[in-house]
């Protein structure tokens, strides 16, 4: 009973999250112009429709005020005076005036709602382009689930605030400027009176939102993490299950949560003492009005009646203010979730795609790495140095130990990452100088995790080609082994691939991903470990596919098994970084080196010893 | 619903203090008007400058009064609200760990993250609002119609019979926006879907150039919920032209009564009534700005309670504590499997025994059931026929936390989480000394490259995992589960992305670790190493032995072999045994 009674204050202050913290010094606390003004210009395009709502307002809220006012009119005529003349015709008039006054609030709002909808519909794509938009490296450090929280959680908050605030907060200025004119036409006198504590007001909202302003944000920001948290465990699941781990996942959990619970309380709390403040003033104000105009009417400067007026509009003056100081809370959680999502959009995107252009079709196939370095951090280098020359449809293979660079070279090649030193060249052009699209559009990829979208096997494949016909999908298929599984399963090519993936296999998976590059016919080939989950036998067939798919094409290819990397024309052996060794099988075998190491010790069960070698050459 | 609203009774006292204090607020509120009217009309009116200050003094008070209660409101509203979402999310959180593998093919990922964010946040919100000015809008109403029929019954009579028709019309109302708000957080988990999906793909969206088409395929899903979003809140957009129409028109009908009426209506009545009709509209249109908040509500605690509802059929309720795995030795006994809704038999027929401490590869093509084997070990997945034994006990028979600490799985995909690299090899073990998880990282082969990262153990890695390699990610995922010394070792492919040179190694350590290990490998080299072979076709149990007997008899294992050493090194496999 009494824990309850006190639990509300026990809250821990919150030490705000030194990313939080460095914001505050780098771009001071809040630019709140700056995030009007944009999200401002993102409804530009709707600046008449916006008009439009602020006309309807501005009827409604003089409707508003005209209704009561021939009502009482109507009844001092009709019913004071029991005049019977015109009744009907008054009875009309105020119905017609009503409707009116109705129709306008309907359309105010539903214009509202479109100017709204559209202004997040825009953001919304603005921030998805943005992020296709945004290089590879800044999506390695980015939670999938926090980025999606900005999409979701912190769009969605804008979206409420223009739904419901910007009616209020101009209706509520436009009869605050009524009232205050009135007020001044009055009684100056007594209006500065009423203002006296405006200023009491900005030094309470100030002191208000600067904490809540900063409250707002981190509270979006937990939100965001934890968004992330759940996203990463769902997604992870197998391993949290299968390791036992709920309950360790369930304490950070609970965590992130607590912190998010901390955060919005306080947020909550703060923001919410706004109206109550309001209100405190609005008494002081109606107070001191009595006061001063008591004096000034036994002065004799006013008159009585006037007080009396002007003591009922400052009554009104209050509900507006009441209402802009409710608006005032939505709009500071509305504003910090729009400067999230523009951080995002302010990020550094790619470099735009302006680079010569070279038609795809166009582009053979000579590749020259020339003294290329690179690292992916602050890290050391995980490529050092490397240079190496591959003709037009060659293939390449490259081995070596897990983490030398393998994939690397190829994320390079394929300007994932832009090269920092060195320099790498298709057909005699650096490539960083060369259209990005255009040079992707000339490779085709088999990525390391066959990426599958939840959708149709056949729209999976499809995404290799987007105009390809059915039979061409199913052509790819074919060549890439995948046609007779994929006509076992219940709905063929029509089966939905499911997130948790349990309908296909892993293996099945790679083929389908295979198939989708087949089915772009590009003229370089990136395969980064295209058959490691496919048995062997399987793998052979798709061998010959391959093999058929990469005649006349450059091939850059990683693997761990033989069958695979013996036929290239160059192989290269990669290790921390370097380039130890080059040249094709036979002549790595005859080297001895780090290649014939590799191979003796795959054939180990049978090849015990090097004088196996001879037999080696004899069947390989 | 009422689902969710129990979240709210442990704080059922906050709940009545914070509305306590509203109703505080809200009688200062209304005698308010009574010492404005003092202070006219005995001060002002009266020239009695003490009056005012007097009664000034008192209303300021009374406000002080009013604005404490407020400001203690706002700790105890936020502290509900936020309570409320804080033990909403912890139990759906539970609740969604506590699903089996059946469980998570109801709901799309996207859907899971949405309902406890977005969802929680719209109920969150609508308690928030409710305990600070819910009651006063139909307290105002109430009060407001009361005060009329009091004053002249007859006149008022109108607002009887008016009132309860807007009810019933704001109830509606409620109940078909439930339904379309509803759709409309279903447009947001699309939205939410493409979104996921593009972020973990982005690389090969990239590959594939297929920007715009991915940007065209999210805009359609933006533009459905933009479409819905605009449908629904036009909707309920009818709700307050509709009231203060009829409201505004009921006061001329009162109006009309009094002109046309019998004359002893007095025109202070009708004043004052008049007066309370003005009121209660002036409240309408917070009325429909609730009604609107709940139905969002309402929507949303149905989508919460769907998930809290799901019900988990995976349970160890027949598990006994003292049915304790010792040796780990695995039997399977006709196992047939099907994944839910999917009418494909995985596996059929399977049965097969390992002996504790003994090592069987499972081999076969892909799509022939190894990883489905694997995921019923640690009962991912309840069987239909057949059964699994461990040690002689039904797993069904063992408590699930007990069957699945006893089992170290390496998957296929190695899945890592964002944290330090410790982090990571500790979710095998939570309290597992350094010197332990130095031991199994050593074991896993990957000890010499954690300490060539820039912080050792302490690395960060994120959740893609980026600043390592294939190799490098598989290796820590083996030396987590390295780390609990199991009792049984799921190894599922798990060395595809290492060299020859370490995934000899690494097979070389795991011989001193005495647990029942599986192993799925395409390779031979690694099968021959194994005390049997288990070869699946189809979901088929095709042969099983030891590489001697397969390579003999079995054309499929001659098939896989030649594959990898050639026509030759088969015959030579089979002359030297």
């Amino acid at each position: 009973m009494l824990k309850s009674l006190i639990e509300p204050f026990r809250y821990e202050k919150l030490k705000l999250t030194n990313e939080s913290k460095v914001k505050k010094s780098s771009s001071k606390v809040k630019d709140w112009k700056g995030t009007l003004k944009r999200i401002w210009g993102y409804m530009s395009d709707q600046k008449v429709l916006f008009f439009f709502v602020l006309l309807m307002v501005f009827i409604s809220t003089v409707l508003t005020i005209l209704g009561p006012f021939l009502v009482g009119k109507g009844i001092d005529i009709y019913i004071v005076e029991k005049s019977g003349n015109h009744f009907f015709f008054f009875f009309v008039v105020l119905v017609l005036i009503y409707a009116l006054h109705s129709l306008s609030i309907w359309l105010q709002n539903i214009w509202m709602i479109k100017v709204a909808q559209n202004t997040v519909y825009k953001i919304r794509s603005d921030l998805f382009r943005q992020f296709h938009l945004l290089p590879i490296s800044f999506f390695d450090q980015k939670k999938t689930g926090e980025l999606m929280s900005r999409m979701t959680n912190d769009v969605e908050n804008v979206s409420s605030t223009l739904n419901s605030s910007v009616i209020q907060i101009s209706s509520s200025v436009l009869t605050l400027i009524g009232v205050v004119s009135v007020m001044l036409w009055m009684s100056p006198f007594l209006t500065i009176i009423t203002l006296i504590v405006v200023p009491l007001l900005v030094v309470g909202m100030k002191w208000i939102t600067r904490r809540t302003g900063q409250l707002f944000k981190e509270q979006q920001r937990s939100l965001g993490e934890l968004n992330g948290y759940i996203e990463e465990t769902i997604t992870g699941q197998r391993i949290v299950k299968t390791f036992s781990q709920e309950n360790r996942v369930m304490h950070e959990f609970l965590e992130k949560n607590e912190r998010l619970r901390r955060s919005s309380f306080w947020a909550q709390t703060i923001s919410g003492f706004i109206p109550k403040l309001m209100h405190v003033l609005n008494n002081l104000s109606f107070t001191l009005i009595a006061g001063f105009g008591g004096i000034f009417a036994l002065k004799g400067w006013i008159t009585i009646g006037t007080i009396v007026v002007f003591a009922e509009y400052a009554r009104q003056f209050t509900r507006p203010l009441n209402d802009l100081a409710n608006q005032f809370n939505t709009l500071l959680s509305a504003v910090a979730g729009a400067e999230r999502v523009f951080d995002l959009l302010d990020e550094q995107a790619e470099e735009a795609d302006f680079g010569e252009y070279v038609q795809s079709a166009n582009i053979k196939g000579d590749i020259v790495f020339d003294r290329v370095s690179f690292s992916y951090g602050e890290e050391s280098q995980t490529i050092k140095n490397i240079s190496f020359h591959v003709s037009p449809g060659e293939t390449v293979a490259l081995v070596g130990a897990t983490g030398a660079g393998k994939t690397t070279i190829i994320n390079l090649l394929a300007r994932f990452y832009e090269v920092k030193e060195g320099r790498i060249l298709i057909d005699g052009k650096d490539i960083s100088k060369l259209r990005r699209s255009e040079l992707r559009q000339a490779m085709g990829f088999v990525l390391q995790d066959p990426f599958l979208f939840h959708t149709t096997i056949r729209e999976n494949i499809r995404y290799g080609r987007l105009d390809a016909t059915d039979e061409e999908v199913e052509e790819a298929a074919k060549l890439a082994n995948a046609h007779s599984f994929i006509k076992n399963l219940p709905d063929q090519y029509d089966t939905i691939i499911n997130e948790g993936g349990t309908s296909i296999s892993q293996g099945q998976k790679q083929l389908l991903s295979i198939a989708r590059a087949i089915l772009k016919n590009p003229s370089i080939l990136l395969l980064d470990e295209a058959t490691s989950s496919i048995d062997t036998v399987t793998e052979l067939k798709i061998q010959e596919a391959l093999e058929r798919l990469m005649k006349g094409r450059t091939s850059f290819v990683i693997a761990h098994r033989l069958n695979t990397i013996k036929k290239a024309d160059q192989i290269f052996v990669i290790q921390d970084g370097r380039i130890v060794e080059k040249g094709s099988h036979d002549k790595l075998l005859e080297k001895e080196g780090f290649y014939f190491d590799l191979v003796t010790n795959q054939l180990k069960p049978q090849l015990k010893t090097k004088d196996m070698l001879s037999e080696i050459k004899d069947h390989i | 619903m009422k689902e969710v609203a129990s979240f709210l009774k442990p704080y059922r006292l906050a709940v009545v203090i914070a509305l306590a204090l509203m109703l505080t607020e809200l009688t200062v509120e209304l005698v308010q008007p009574l010492f404005m009217a003092k202070i006219v009309d005995d001060g002002i009116l009266k020239r009695d400058l003490s009056a005012v200050v007097h009664w000034g003094l008192v209303m300021v008070g009374v406000s002080a009064l009013a604005f404490a209660a407020g400001i203690i409101n706002s700790f105890f509203a936020a502290h509900v609200s936020q309570s409320f979402g804080f033990d909403i999310r912890k139990v759906l959180f539970g609740k969604i760990q506590s699903f089996s593998f059946a469980n998570y093919n109801q709901f799309s990922n996207s859907s899971f993250i949405t309902r406890m964010t977005n969802d929680v946040s719209q109920v969150q919100n609508t308690i928030f609002m409710g305990l600070r000015i819910m009651l006063r809008a139909p307290l105002l109403v109430i009060g407001g119609a009361v005060m009329a029929l009091a004053v002249n019954f007859t006149l008022s009579f109108i607002l009887i019979v008016i009132l309860p028709c807007l009810i019933f019309f704001l109830l509606w109302v409620m109940k078909r926006a439930g339904s379309m708000f509803r759709i409309v957080q279903e447009k947001l988990d699309t939205v939410n879907k493409v979104i996921q999906e593009n972020l973990t793909n982005m690389r090969l969206i990239k590959a594939f150039l297929r920007n715009d088409y991915e940007v065209n395929r999210f805009q359609k899903a933006n533009k459905d919920l933009k479409d819905q979003t605009i449908f629904v809140l036009r909707f309920m957009e009818i709700m307050q032209p509709v009231l203060l129409f009829v409201m505004n028109v009921s006061i001329l009908i009162i109006l009309w009564a009094a002109h046309a009426g019998p004359s002893e209506a007095k025109v202070g009545e009708v004043v004052a009534i008049v007066n309370y009709s003005t009121r209660i509209i002036s409240v309408l249109s917070m009325l429909s700005f609730i009604v609107s908040g709940f139905s969002r509500a309402k929507a949303s605690s149905l989508r919460i309670s769907e998930v809290l509802q799901t019900e988990v059929k995976l349970t160890d309720e027949l598990a006994e504590s003292s049915h304790q795995i010792t040796e780990g030795k695995i039997e399977f006994r006709s196992v047939s499997f099907a994944y839910p809704d999917s009418a494909v038999k995985v596996l059929d027929d399977v049965s097969f025994t390992v002996n504790a401490g003994e090592t069987m590869a499972v081999m076969g093509a892909t799509g022939s059931g190894k990883s489905t084997l694997f995921n019923l070990i640690p009962r991912l997945y309840d069987l239909e026929k057949g059964a699994v034994y461990i040690d002689g006990f039904d797993i069904r028979m063992i408590k699930l936390e007990h069957l699945r600490r006893s089992i170290g799985m390496v998957p296929q995909e190695s899945l890592l989480f964002t944290g330090t690299v410790k982090d990571n090899i500790l979710w095998g073990k939570e309290d597992a000394t350094m010197e332990e998880i130095i031991a199994a990282a050593k074991d896993a082969q990957i000890h010499d490259t954690i300490l060539k990262l820039p912080h050792g153990y302490d690395t960060l890695i994120s959740q893609k995992g980026v600043n390592l390699s294939g190799g490098q990610k598989q290796r820590i995922s083996i030396a987590r589960a390295l780390v609990r010394k199991p009792k049984i070792l799921l190894l599922d492919d798990s060395t595809s992305a290492l060299d020859l040179k370490t995934e000899r190694k690494l097979l070389q350590a795991l011989m001193k670790y005495p647990c029942t290990t599986l192993i799925i490998t395409q390779k031979i080299a690694t099968a021959m190493a194994a005390d049997q072979i288990l070869l699946l076709e189809n979901g088929k149990v095709l042969a099983k032995g030891r590489h001697d007997e397969l390579i003999r008899s079995v054309p499929l294992y001659q098939k896989i072999y030649e594959s990898q050493y050639g026509k030759d090194g088969i015959r030579h496999a089979q002359k030297s045994y």
